[in-house]
């Protein structure tokens, strides 16, 4: 009979391998690529336009609104108890203002610990930034655009802001010296529609606000500027490119 | 002299009792993991045991259905105190996307004191072993408290 030690090779080489066991609490173990994790948001992107809310299928982000003196402050939640991590919210987000993080260290022993929030003001704006008589072309509120809309010319005297890159924040009102910018009411902005429609009805079935209604029979569009938070899904969602962000009737 | 040896014993040796409640077997097979030689949970102490009479710490996966309401209530007055109890990903906490439904009965938390909730769904097993971890730290304070 031969005598032998069949995994005799396999014994020897394990004793002086390492461990196949991960040191986990004296190494930090980071997640892998892509891995949805807690929930970044951040509130000065946001739009506001609920289209997270509806995408969410536990239904865990929540959004709270209350009128402060300022505006309007909106408070968006979401809650990683409840959440399934699927991604859905950042993905439909249209200014990005979500993110899932690779932070996977979601223990608590209080709930509350496990939500993600983030707030801001919203002003209360509907016209044009306009700057009055008193303006001394200081170049303050030029230098403070975050958008760089503004465009001062000190030796010609000139004032000038692109509409299509001012978002309305709000912040050169604020720095003005001489408080002679605001916005003006009337030449208000908003999404308009040109004659190319064919009223298909998608613009009305994007619209996470519901701002949108198309009558098919009647070839008629409308739009409700207070449920419209300027989002720009419907923009993106026509096929005949008819919709746009322009001046308001 | 007996019960300093045994408190301080158990308070390096918390046995862990693992019921689903309706769960996906996505966080089972996550606990299982842990477990495992990959990540080795018993280098801390924890065992699986196989009946909840054993245990201090009661892991919950898993929404509580109606089957399973009075199963989790019965396993839960087995275990003997101090019990810990620890939720594991988002169903035990809020139903996740099971909520709503007819055969739902609510979270984990209507039926007894949650003391560690893991979000993630599932959690990664770092997150579930850091979850445990809280759990023994909770529990030896409680049997510090139990025997003053």
């Amino acid at each position: 009979m031969k005598f032998s030690f069949p995994f005799l090779k396999e014994a020897l080489g394990n004793l002086f391998s390492k461990p196949s066991t991960v040191n986990f609490p004296k190494v930090a173990v980071e997640a892998a690529p892509k891995y949805r994790g807690r929930i970044a948001y951040d509130a000065e992107k946001c739009v506001n336009c609920g289209m997270c809310i509806k995408v969410c299928s536990p239904g865990a982000i929540t959004r709270t609104s209350e009128d402060v003196p300022e505006g309007e402050k909106i408070t968006y939640e979401f809650d990683l108890t409840s959440c399934t991590f699927c991604g859905m919210c950042q993905d439909f987000c249209t200014t990005n203002a979500i993110e899932l993080t690779a932070d996977y260290h979601m223990v608590a022993t209080d709930p509350a610990d496990l939500i993600s929030r983030g707030s801001r003001i919203k002003k209360k704006v509907t016209g044009k930034l306009t700057c009055g008589d008193a303006c001394v072309y200081c170049t303050l509120c030029a230098k403070q655009c975050p958008e760089g809309a503004i465009t001062v010319d000190r030796a010609n005297k000139t004032w000038e802001v692109d509409e299509s890159k001012c978002v309305k924040c709000g912040i050169c009102i604020d720095k003005c010296p001489k408080k002679c910018l605001s916005f003006a009411e009337g030449d208000a902005e908003g999404v308009v529609c040109s004659d190319s429609c064919v009223y298909c009805t998608l613009c009305a079935k994007k619209c996470p606000s519901e701002a949108i209604t198309v009558d098919r029979a009647n070839k008629t569009w409308e739009i409700d500027r207070e449920k419209c938070t300027q989002c720009g899904i419907c923009i993106n969602a026509c096929p005949k490119k008819s919709l746009s962000m322009g001046a308001i009737e | 002299m007996f019960k300093k040896i045994i408190t301080k014993s158990m308070a390096k040796s918390p046995w862990i009792y693992h019921i689903n409640t309706g769960s996906c077997n996505g966080c089972d097979i996550e606990l299982v993991a842990v477990l495992t030689p990959r990540y080795d949970a018993e280098r801390f102490g924890f065992k699986l045991a196989g009946t909840p009479r054993h245990a201090d710490i009661v892991v919950v996966s898993g929404p509580i259905t109606s089957q399973s309401k009075e199963r989790l209530i019965r396993t839960l007055e087995q275990v003997p105190e101090p019990k810990c109890v620890v939720s594991i990903g988002s169903c035990p906490r809020s139903c996740n996307v099971f909520k709503g439904s007819y055969s739902v009965e609510g979270p984990l938390e209507n039926y007894t004191h949650v003391d560690v909730s893991i979000a993630g769904c599932t959690p990664k097993p770092e997150a579930i072993i850091e979850g445990l971890a809280k759990a023994a730290e909770i529990l030896a304070e409680k049997r510090e408290a139990m025997y003053k």
